[in-house]
């Protein structure tokens, strides 16, 4: 500590600088939603910061628009399916990666990530003309589809990092009790990995939610994500409106963490 | 209960070989010691018959009928982990009674089997925690109550001592063993630790690189090994090299060792290089007017409280280690006459064909 000090000040100085560092980070991340948030209450007619009086027309307003609506109704849609299907497929994966072994798993794992290191348009563009290929293009299923696929990598590795504190002396003692496969897979591994795969799911819904390059390319022909009929609208108005869009999904991703946090249990971990 | 028998298996991983022709036979309501470093094959073995590990070669049979194609989950044995792997998520009855609920055991039955375990284990008062929530040597006599209130026909121990402090350890070792011949259960029993081995075993197999270097009961493992290193994991032990060796006959030979012309018993069929196990306990300083086995000279000394440890350098270059009365007056320099139990003294290849 006093080699520290002589090195680099005062410890308390450093002390103090730190604080300052992790004041100025939570500033620059919240920053944008604090902006948003109140800009969505103003009583103005601009997006502006700080807010001018307090209104709630903006929230009035984004309710009456169809367009607006419509978009934020299909991004729920698709990403709830998205969370679902792809937490399934990828709970299955993350099991076949865990029983393989050495060089296998090693290019089992790069290969699930993949999506994560190919660039969002690129796998747009190829996903469009595969789609249209077999007869899915500009439809919903295609658009779930795509979303399922960029979603896949985050909730694959939530819940292959909760497999691997499992130690594999569990599987044999349920084995050597009498249990099928699928019988340690309920009564054990599940509930184990659970928070893994709650993470997983909500990672997905997140993900699914935010997509914007996939989606542009995508998008059922008359149909709209949320943040597709955002970008619309700020394009022709720039209007409160569109912060009362963000902070109305703000809360209901919130709402989704918290419910399945209260569902699973986050912390009932080890 | 049941016999169980290892027929010439063999498994290897890549370019190691991690069992070569192991044979190993557990008559009904034996407890079987795997005995050996880390690393020579005492494991995969357990693995093996546990049904956790197929061998690529030999057979595992169960009172002569094969269970190699019998997956572990219909094998009916029980096994207790190094690391006990008790399920974290479940409470200590929910952890015995998880094989009798895989068995759709109707409720009351079932509670009456798990409340029998538990007093066998004296964890009562327990059923409710969580493992997290009890002791290590508690843990483990979980596990154990475990695998046993399924009346497994085979019980596999893999190390399971190991993570327990030398307290415990005791503890549940006596436990292990009282439990494993009340109910007759055959089982087999992994350990690095020579003195478990030999407290709990009916029979040991001593594992050296994959192999079984010497099968056989702790004693005659301990008194009559087949080899060097059966002998120096055994237990402490002296080896003195041999000058010359002659048969007499019925596994006794005439020999030079430490300087002295012995006749002693040893393995059948030497012939060549052999050397002498000498264990410390079975030699002593002479008194003053006795006749001496070996005489040489102290060159270490070590007051350990109950005794005083010496070592003896031997003219031929031998040495050899004993034990003294802890207030007989040995100092480091002085000639010292050593007397041997030569009927306890054992001829033995350095390493056996």
């Amino acid at each position: 500590m006093s080699a520290a000090g002589a090195t680099f000040g005062s410890g308390r100085s450093v002390g103090l600088g730190f604080s300052l560092l992790i004041v100025a980070l939570y500033v620059f991340l919240l920053m944008p939603l604090v902006t948003i948030v109140g800009a969505s209450f103003t009583s103005g007619l601009m997006i502006e910061f700080p807010p001018q009086g307090f209104s709630l027309q903006w929230y009035q307003e984004f309710l009456s628009r169809k367009d607006l609506v419509d978009g934020l109704l299909m991004s729920l849609r698709v990403a709830a399916i998205t969370a679902v299907v792809t937490t399934v497929i990828a709970v299955m994966a993350a099991l076949a990666g865990q029983a393989m072994a050495g060089r296998m798993a090693g290019w089992f794992h790069l290969g699930m990530t993949l999506p994560l290191l190919v660039p969002e348009l690129l796998t747009a563009v190829g996903l469009l003309f595969f789609l249209y290929k077999i007869g899915l293009g500009k439809t919903v299923l295609g658009l779930q589809f795509g979303h399922i696929l960029m979603a896949f990598p985050y909730a694959y590795v939530s819940i292959t990092a909760a497999l691997r504190q499992v130690p594999p002396s569990l599987e044999e003692a349920s084995s050597s009790m009498g249990a099928t496969g699928w019988q340690t897979f309920r009564l054990v591994i599940l509930p184990l990995v659970m928070p893994g795969v709650a993470m997983g799911a909500i990672f997905a819904f997140i993900n699914s939610f935010d997509l914007y390059t996939i989606s542009l390319l995508l998008k059922p022909i008359g149909g709209n994500t949320l943040p597709l009929a955002l970008f619309d609208f700020l394009t022709y108005e720039f209007k409160p409106t569109a912060a009362a869009a963000a902070t109305l999904s703000i809360l209901l991703s919130l709402v989704g963490v918290v419910l399945v946090q209260r569902l699973v249990g986050l912390q009932r971990a080890f | 209960m049941a016999t169980v028998e290892a027929i010439k298996l063999h498994k290897r991983y890549h370019d190691f070989v991690a069992l070569d022709d192991v044979t190993l036979r557990a008559e009904s309501g034996q407890l079987v010691t795997l005995l050996g470093p880390s690393g020579c094959g005492k494991s995969t073995t357990l693995r093996c018959l546990a049904g956790f590990l197929d061998p690529e070669g030999g057979d595992i049979t169960l009172d002569g009928e094969s269970i190699l194609k019998l997956p572990s989950n219909r094998r009916g044995f029980g096994v207790v982990f190094q690391n006990y792997a008790l399920f974290p998520h479940m409470t200590v009855a929910e952890n015995i009674g998880y094989g009798l609920r895989l068995q759709k055991c109707p409720k009351p039955d079932m509670a009456r089997r798990v409340g029998e375990a538990v007093d066998l284990v004296r964890l009562n008062g327990l059923e409710d925690r969580l493992p997290r929530q009890i002791s290590g040597g508690q843990q483990q006599r979980v596990a154990l109550a475990r695998a046993l209130v399924m009346k497994p026909r085979l019980l596999l121990l893999d190390e399971p001592l190991a993570n327990l402090d030398a307290r415990l350890r005791d503890e549940v070792r006596w436990l292990i063993r009282d439990l494993q011949q009340q109910s007759g259960i055959t089982a087999f029993y992994v350990t690095h630790d020579q003195s478990e081995a030999m407290a709990m075993s009916d029979m040991v197999a001593v594992m050296k690189a994959g192999r079984v270097a010497q099968f056989a009961t702790p004693r005659e493992i301990y008194q009559k090994p087949v080899e060097r290193y059966v002998a120096d994991f055994t237990g402490e032990a002296n080896f003195l090299a041999c000058q010359s060796v002659a048969e007499q006959g019925s596994g006794q030979y005439r020999i030079e060792a430490g300087g002295t012309v012995l006749t002693v018993a040893g393995v059948q069929g030497l012939n060549g290089r052999a050397e002498l196990l000498v264990r410390p306990e079975t030699l002593r300083l002479a008194a003053p007017d006795e006749a001496a086995d070996f005489n040489g000279r102290i060159v270490k000394c070590a007051f350990v409280g109950a005794s005083q440890l010496c070592e003896i350098a031997l003219p031929d270059g031998g040495t050899l280690k004993l034990t003294a009365a802890p207030n007989t007056p040995v100092h480091v320099g002085d000639a010292a006459a050593v007397v041997m139990d030569r009927a306890q003294a054992w001829l033995m290849p350095e390493v056996a064909p």
